[in-house]
């Protein structure tokens, strides 16, 4: 699996979280109501968050503030509600240990599955 | 050594979280406003203002919307303290009913000669509550401090004064024959109040229990003091409302007490804070914040009482190359003149004001579209002809210009900017150093529009 390979919800969802702990960027699953089911290995390093923090919490009020934005949360929103397919990359910068980090954020859905994902990595 | 590695990880994490939930933005910078550390609330406040998708720099990506800040900053002379209290940054107007005002408040720290701290939060539900309590100091700041010299009088419902006695003429000079059955607005200079205006005030004291206002006022002789005005309605009417100013059996009852106290002396000591808060710091004319204030009040009384009301944006023609051929001492010596230029074209009762980067708004009140079209195209023509001079260097440069005029078809303070913004974009594009009024054909300008 790569950051920028198409057609990749799929793949990413039928993934076991083993698998996406290998993988070189964070993958990050919310369900409908925005809380938390998937946080790999990468981004639970990257964010200085263990899993068990995070897991069943909601991402935008609790695990990742810095997203909850027309940018980012809403976009993710509108698609749901639209039962539009979603899959933007877009520049932003996130706040890992405090420290502002550019990174390409990938903004996955397909409606009607609830299952959205936000895929993190890092700029060069 | 494995367990005390444990807690301490856990105790990191636990930080860490802390700092993530934080429900303020927090931010630590160098000097020159580079990004050492930033919070996700930051983040979350920020990255909608940042024009290349970076956070790397506080007083680049805030430029536009508070272009003082980096001047704040190098001009603190102490060691360490508060360079800014609860600054409000206004990011946009809000469209009415649909998006209320976004305004962000920042305060910033000086830690030490490195280090910076800046604290953001989203005020904009505040904002109105805020414009109330500002109005209550003031108020109780009048009645409060040891006045000795104010001039009281009561008001019909126009405006016009009631009764003489001596307190007018002492602070005033004027002679009660002069005075009495004439509106107030003979205590203030020609351009610096209209009729509207005149009635507005009344008609605010009414629906919120005061109108005040700080200004110059004219004495019999011609001379300026500066003062505060407050005024209060005198008596609630049975059900009163709009009507019953009409009401000729009312009409010449005293139904305001005016209040002005001249405060020149105390206007030394303030100054310097009142032009830090509501002025452009390079300029001197009204900062972003000011000039939202006053458009939205002036929106709110347009609703009310429908009367002209128009705006006028200018934006400095080729600018990055007066900064590229000039340098940005240059670029500010154009910068000033202008706003000088502006300051001294307009009436005193118009909002003058600089939105950001080199773009300017002029609001007028009680000016149809042809009055702002004339002294937009008197100040263009003022800029073509004149010559700046910077350190040795004659600069010569145009501005375009955009005009937009209230109507019924426009939802808010946001849809007119909206439009002058169209009509300074056409302008632009048809060459510069012109002006172009808004017409329903206006293109719409791409995002951000610059040079």
């Amino acid at each position: 699996m790569e950051f920028d390979q198409i057609e990749l919800l799929p793949v990413i969802a039928a993934a076991t979280d083993e698998a996406l702990d290998t993988l070189l960027f964070g993958v990050i699953g919310i369900d409908q109501n925005g809380q938390v089911l998937r946080y790999n290995s990468w981004e639970s390093k990257a964010g200085g968050l263990s899993r068990d923090k995070v897991l069943g919490h909601h991402l935008f009020t609790v695990v990742a503030p810095c997203m909850n934005n027309f940018m980012v949360a809403q976009r993710l929103d509108d698609a749901l509600a639209d039962g539009t397919p979603l899959d933007a990359t877009i520049d932003y910068v996130l706040t890992l240990r405090m420290r502002p980090i550019k990174v390409k954020l990938r903004l996955l859905a397909a409606p009607p599955s609830a299952q959205r994902y936000v895929l993190v990595q890092r700029s060069v | 050594m494995d367990e005390l590695s444990g807690v301490l990880e856990a105790e990191y994490e636990a930080l860490t979280q802390f700092l993530y939930l934080a429900p303020v933005g927090l931010t630590q910078l160098a000097m020159d406003g580079t990004i050492a550390m930033i919070n996700p609330i930051s983040a979350q406040l920020l990255m909608p203002l940042s024009r290349d998708g970076s956070l790397d720099n506080l007083f680049t990506t805030l430029r536009d919307v508070a272009p003082e800040l980096r001047h704040l900053a190098e001009s603190f002379g102490k060691s360490h303290g508060v360079v800014c209290d609860s600054l409000r940054v206004q990011l946009s107007a809000g469209v009415r009913g649909v998006s209320d005002p976004k305004i962000l408040s920042l305060t910033m720290l000086k830690l030490d000669e490195q280090r910076l701290m800046a604290v953001l939060s989203d005020v904009s539900h505040q904002m109105t509550r805020d414009r109330m309590l500002r109005q209550n100091e003031a108020w109780f700041n009048a009645i409060l401090t040891g006045v000795t010299d104010y001039a009281l009088m009561s008001l019909d419902a126009r405006g016009r004064v009631v009764k003489w006695n001596a307190s007018i003429g002492r602070v005033t000079g004027f002679a009660e024959a002069a005075v009495v059955g004439q509106p107030y607005s003979i205590f203030y200079p020609a351009d610096a109040t209209t009729h509207d205006r005149v009635l507005d005030r009344l008609h605010e004291a009414e629906a919120t229990g005061w109108s005040m206002d700080d200004g110059w006022r004219v004495r019999a002789n011609g001379t300026r003091f500066w003062s505060s005005a407050v005024i209060v309605p005198l008596l609630e009417l049975q059900g009163a409302d709009d009507d019953a100013y009409d009401d000729a059996e009312y009409a010449d009852d005293a139904r305001f007490c005016l209040v002005l106290r001249d405060i020149t002396d105390q206007r030394v000591g303030s100054e310097a804070h009142r032009l830090q808060t509501t002025c452009d710091h390079l300029t001197g004319v009204a900062n972003r914040r000011t000039f939202f204030d006053a458009a939205e009040m002036e929106i709110e009384r347009y609703r009310r009482s429908p009367r002209p009301l128009s705006l006028v944006l200018f934006d400095a023609d080729h600018f990055k190359r007066v900064n590229d051929v000039f340098g940005h001492p240059g670029g500010d010596a154009v910068l000033r003149e202008f706003g000088a230029l502006l300051m001294t074209t307009f009436r005193q009762i118009d909002v003058v004001a600089r939105l950001g980067g080199e773009e300017f708004a002029v609001l007028l009140p009680s000016a149809d579209l042809g009055n702002a079209m004339t002294v937009a195209e008197r100040c263009r023509l003022a800029v073509e002809a004149s010559e700046v001079n910077a350190d040795g260097a004659q600069i010569r440069y145009t501005v375009s210009v955009g005009v937009a005029t209230m109507d019924p078809g426009v939802s808010g303070l946001d849809e007119l900017i909206k439009r002058a913004d169209a009509a300074l974009y056409a302008a632009k594009a048809a060459g510069r150093n012109r002006i172009e009024v808004w017409s329903s054909g206006s293109p719409c300008p791409p995002g951000l529009r610059k040079g």
